[in-house]
Formats: C-alpha cells, sequence, structure tokens
C-alpha cells in the first residue's frame, strides 16, 4: 500500500472525527447566526455577519457549554472507572480490579516493555504525571471551557439583560444564576444519560466489529471484553 | 491544543472586549441636545424603532419628545456594554443603547429601576 495511503488509513478514526466535529462547528456558526440575527430583527438592531457573530459572546458561550460537559463526561468516565465497575459491561474492567493496579499490570518502573513510553521508566513526579496524564487533561480541559463558557455566558446574558432594560450582572452573580447552571446542568445531564446507556446497553446488545462492543457471541456475564 | 486555545481565548475576547467610550459620547450627544432644546438632534440620536413608537398619531418625534420634558441627566457616571448594548449611567438619569452600523443610536431614556424588573423608560422601543 502506498505510504500517505496507509497513512490515511491507520489515522481515519480521527480523520473522520475531525472532519465531522468541524463541519458541525461551522453549521453550528451558521445556524447560531441566523437565529440570532432572527432576535436583532425582533428587538430592532442590525442583523450581523456570519465572521461577526463566530467572534460574539452568543457563539463562544453555546460552543464552549457543549464543549465542557463532553470532556466532564469524559473525565468521568475515565477516572470512575478506575475505581468502579460494572459486571458485564465492556466499558468496565472485571470486578475484583478496582484501583490503580499493579506497576506489573500497568507496565511501569521496571516492568516496562521494550517499546513502552519512556516516561512509563521513569519514577516519581513524573511516573505520576504520566500515569495520570489522559485524566489530568480531560480535566483540565473541562475546567477551561467552562471558565470560558462563564465569561462567554456573562456577556451573552448582560447583553440579552441590557436589550430588555435591565443592569447587567457581574460574574460572581452570573456563576451563581439559573441562566448558568441551566446552561450547564442541562448537558451534564444528557453526558450522563448517554454514559450510563452506553454502560448498561453493551452488557446485553452488540454491535458486530465494533471495539465498543463485546464479540457477538460472548456472555452477557463477560466483563471487560471487546469485539 | 491550537483549536481549543483559540476557542477559550475567543470567548475570553467575546467576554471581555467592549467600547464604553462611544456609548458614552452618543449618550452626553443625546442629553446636550436635550438641554440645549434641540429635539430634532437628540430624535436623530434616537434608534429607529425607538424614534418610530415615541409620537402620538399626527405629532412628530421632536414635538412628543419636548412635551416629556425629559431630565438634562447630568455628567456620565457609570457605563456598562456587553456585545452591542449598552447602559449609560447619568447622575440624574439612566440611558440604554444599542450599536448600529452607523454608531451608537439611544434606544431608552428617562429610565428609573424597578427591582427585579426591567426598567420604566419614558422613553423605549
Amino acid at each position: 500500500m502506498v505510504a500517505p495511503v496507509r497513512r490515511f488509513k491507520d489515522n481515519a478514526l480521527s480523520l473522520v472525527f475531525l472532519v465531522m466535529f468541524l463541519l458541525s462547528l461551522a453549521g453550528q456558526a451558521l445556524a447560531g447566526m441566523l437565529d440570532y440575527n432572527e432576535r436583532q430583527l425582533v428587538r430592532g438592531g442590525d442583523p450581523v455577519s456570519f465572521g461577526r457573530y463566530v467572534f460574539s459572546s452568543d457563539y463562544a458561550a453555546n460552543v464552549a457549554e457543549n464543549w465542557q460537559s463532553e470532556y466532564l463526561q469524559f473525565f468521568l468516565f475515565i477516572m470512575v472507572t478506575v475505581w468502579v465497575v460494572q459486571r458485564g459491561s465492556p466499558e468496565s474492567k472485571e470486578p475484583g480490579q478496582e484501583g490503580a493496579e499493579s506497576d506489573e499490570r500497568q507496565l511501569v518502573g521496571r516492568h516496562a516493555a521494550p517499546d513502552s513510553p519512556a516516561c512509563a521508566r521513569a519514577k516519581g513526579a513524573r511516573l505520576w504525571l504520566f500515569s495520570n496524564s489522559l485524566g489530568l487533561v480531560m480535566g483540565l480541559i473541562f475546567l477551561l471551557s467552562w471558565g470560558a463558557q462563564s465569561v462567554a455566558g456573562q456577556s451573552s446574558y448582560n447583553s440579552e439583560r441590557l436589550a430588555d432594560l435591565r443592569d447587567p450582572v457581574g460574574w460572581g452573580a452570573y456563576v451563581t444564576s439559573p441562566d448558568f447552571w441551566n446552561r450547564s446542568l442541562q448537558n451534564w445531564q444528557s453526558e450522563l444519560l448517554a454514559v450510563l446507556s452506553m454502560v448498561v446497553l453493551s452488557i446485553y446488545l452488540r454491535q458486530r466489529g465494533s471495539p465498543e462492543s463485546k464479540p457477538v457471541g460472548a456472555p452477557h456475564s463477560a466483563t471487560g471484553v471487546q469485539g | 491544543m491550537r483549536l481549543l486555545a483559540g476557542v477559550l481565548l475567543t470567548a475570553l475576547a467575546a467576554g471581555c472586549a467592549a467600547d464604553t467610550a462611544g456609548a458614552a459620547r452618543a449618550a452626553e450627544r443625546f442629553t446636550a441636545a436635550l438641554a440645549a432644546g434641540q429635539a430634532e438632534v437628540a430624535c436623530g440620536l434616537l434608534a429607529r424603532k425607538t424614534a418610530e413608537k415615541l409620537p402620538g398619531p399626527g405629532q412628530s418625534c421632536a414635538a412628543a419628545l419636548r412635551e416629556l420634558r425629559l431630565r438634562a441627566g447630568g455628567p456620565v457616571t457609570e457605563v456598562s456594554v456587553w456585545g452591542d448594548e449598552a447602559q449609560v449611567r447619568l447622575e440624574d438619569d439612566t440611558l440604554f443603547l444599542r450599536h448600529f452600523g452607523d454608531g451608537w443610536r439611544v434606544v431608552a431614556a428617562g429610565c428609573v429601576p424597578v427591582r427585579d424588573l426591567p426598567y420604566e423608560c419614558e422613553v423605549e422601543s
């Protein structure tokens, strides 16, 4: 196989999701602008251009509120599954394996394989950091996105309040307001439901060929088995 | 990661950027016109929807504005700008403005606060 084609195939999953993500982001910007301009029309304001809308607090708040919930979902999924199991789910470890597991099982320190990352052979803080890097990065992106949602959301909220002839509110008042928590919790509940569905449905249902599913013939009681 | 940083910075910029000077100048021009008895000039600084709603049947905007005898307002004490909307507090009045293609225009004037509710304004759209 020609090298570029092989490289594309080897990374096709990431590329497919990257393209779908960018198309959705652009679609959201277009639909968001049309929705925003409809509201502008009602309140007697000028419509905004596409370029101006993508730098608006309205768009930034809508994007950030969804991002934070997705990263929260994966952060929780990664961290909770270290300690909590679900018998029969391919998303879970076998019961009895709860916890950070032994160095031998995790291939760290003197148990590192020849092709293990260099950090797996490190000690102390460097090993700890690498051992928890996935959860830390997901958690950090969640906090940054949630922070961005609070800043952009405050701006968008205050713009609406001023248009309604009401006083704007400070950041502290905004992050304790119903608007902020409604935006946050409506996203969190859907993400948590999606994880719950995945954990439970994957016990009894199968998707042939998907690594997110157990093999079709695997018993319902098999845990941590991926197809 | 670069995309993430870009969006986060955009969110912060969208949340922080504000042209308070332009809104304050527009509010000062409006109150100066009222103080000078130049109701036509003041009407020219109103948002189109506000100017259309202000006069009664057969009345001009300027005549309606004169009839209201709005307070001169005094000097600007505080300006808040969020997106295309602004609130300019004067010593004796509060104005609400909106940014249009040709600059800031007054949407509401002669406003008094009402607890937990929108301001009640003598001029509004």
